[in-house]
């Protein structure tokens, strides 16, 4: 069975997410929060116009890693959880590649991007585009500049063909080829080992 | 003789309730509350994106973090009172305490005078999820926080500006502390409805 990308995104879109009686979001094994993307962007933005020369790749990279370390443990959360073992799990006929194709459904529903897997060679090299994301908001953008995208992609192939969970994180690296941001009708990602 | 009992603004009495209006768009794969864009992210994304800005304090950015949390948190929450037609103090206290929880946050009391205002913070996400990702540590590290008070005052009081209310981090769960605790100075000019 492939993965029904619009059965799972429907599926997933709609839960109620809101704090507990702390205010806190505990899912997925780790804690959650709810912001406005535009917080998100405006910081990349400022922290980006404010790093010239080296220590502008010095951020680059360091934005790009926070998004790794999210992708990693939250993806580990995600296909671990009893809404993917519902959801997703039943659809899986080829692990990890269906388990990959499902993660970019949740992805897509959690409001990261409208991204999915357009190639895949196990193991060595993933394509993914994404036809609309918040990170193309940043209108600021003199290069592609998603590195949520980036980072979770990479880590998505880390969770998938990498050492077991924990230890798997940093195989792989991830090229934006082309970005919204920057005036291409989408973005795409290409995740090959390091 | 006379005298004069300095106002002191919580949300006790207050009865309303924030009111979430959550919405996916299936077309772009966003989603949108009460129309605003939002995202979800985990604990491990807000502390690195934290210590990104620690790490970089000469290119400013604690500050910048501070400020793009003021900047998102202050249209969020004026446009939501306004849209509601807020006016109560209590109420609007209500509302800022209730929709920091609502983002998962963390829970945040807030008491504020005609130019001072102090919170309470027994629970925060951007403190607990450091301490589980890397334990404790002697510096304060809520800076989403900080901007978070700036345009949560500045909402409540209806000011044009929220560059004007001065905090600070007084004691920190990240630090130890049972609580962490802001104070605010007020260095505003009169509120836009006069207040």
């Amino acid at each position: 069975m492939v993965i029904d990308r619009v059965k799972v995104i429907s599926d997933l879109s709609q839960l109620t997410v809101s704090g507990n009686s702390d205010g806190l979001i505990p899912s997925y094994g780790v804690l959650l929060q709810q912001l406005p993307a535009s917080f998100w962007n405006t910081f990349s933005e400022r922290m980006l116009q404010a790093a010239t020369g080296d220590l502008r790749q010095a951020a680059e990279v360091l934005l790009e890693n926070a998004a790794a370390e999210c992708g990693y443990h939250t993806g580990h959360g995600i296909v671990n959880s009893k809404e993917f073992e519902a959801v997703v799990a039943p659809m899986i006929d080829s692990h990890p590649e269906d388990m990959l194709h499902g993660l970019y459904c949740v992805f897509s529903s959690w409001g990261w991007a409208d991204a999915s897997i357009v190639d895949l060679d196990p193991g060595h090299r993933m394509v993914v585009h994404a036809r609309d994301y918040y990170e193309a908001d940043i209108l600021s953008a003199s290069a592609p500049c998603a590195f949520m995208i980036r980072g979770v992609s990479r880590a998505f192939m880390d969770l998938a063909y990498g050492a077991p969970y924990p230890d798997g994180l940093g195989r792989y690296k991830c090229t934006q080829t082309m970005g919204i941001e920057v005036g291409d009708p989408h973005g795409e990602f290409v995740v090959t080992p390091l | 003789m006379e005298t004069t009992t300095t106002p002191i603004w919580t949300s006790a009495g207050a009865t309303i309730r924030y009111t979430p209006e959550h919405r996916f768009d299936s077309e772009t794969m966003r989603h949108f509350v009460n129309d605003v864009p939002t995202v979800l992210h985990c604990h491990h994304y807000a502390t690195l994106f934290t210590q990104l800005a620690t790490d970089a304090e000469q290119l400013g950015g604690p500050a910048h973090l501070v400020e793009a949390a003021a900047e998102a948190f202050y249209r969020v929450l004026s446009e939501y009172l306004e849209s509601h037609e807020v006016h109560e103090r209590a109420d609007r206290i209500a509302v800022v305490e209730q929709y920091f929880a609502f983002a998962g946050l963390g829970t945040i009391r807030f008491e504020i005078g005609p130019r001072t205002a102090s919170m309470v913070l027994p629970h925060s996400h951007i403190d607990e999820g450091w301490i589980e990702r890397w334990g404790v540590r002697d510096k304060r590290v809520n800076y989403i926080g900080e901007g978070y008070v700036k345009a949560a005052i500045a909402a409540v009081l209806d000011l044009a500006d929220w560059h004007h209310v001065a905090v600070e981090e007084t004691a920190s769960i990240v630090c130890g502390a049972s609580a962490s605790t802001f104070v605010a100075s007020l260095e505003w000019q009169e509120g836009r409805d006069g207040n």
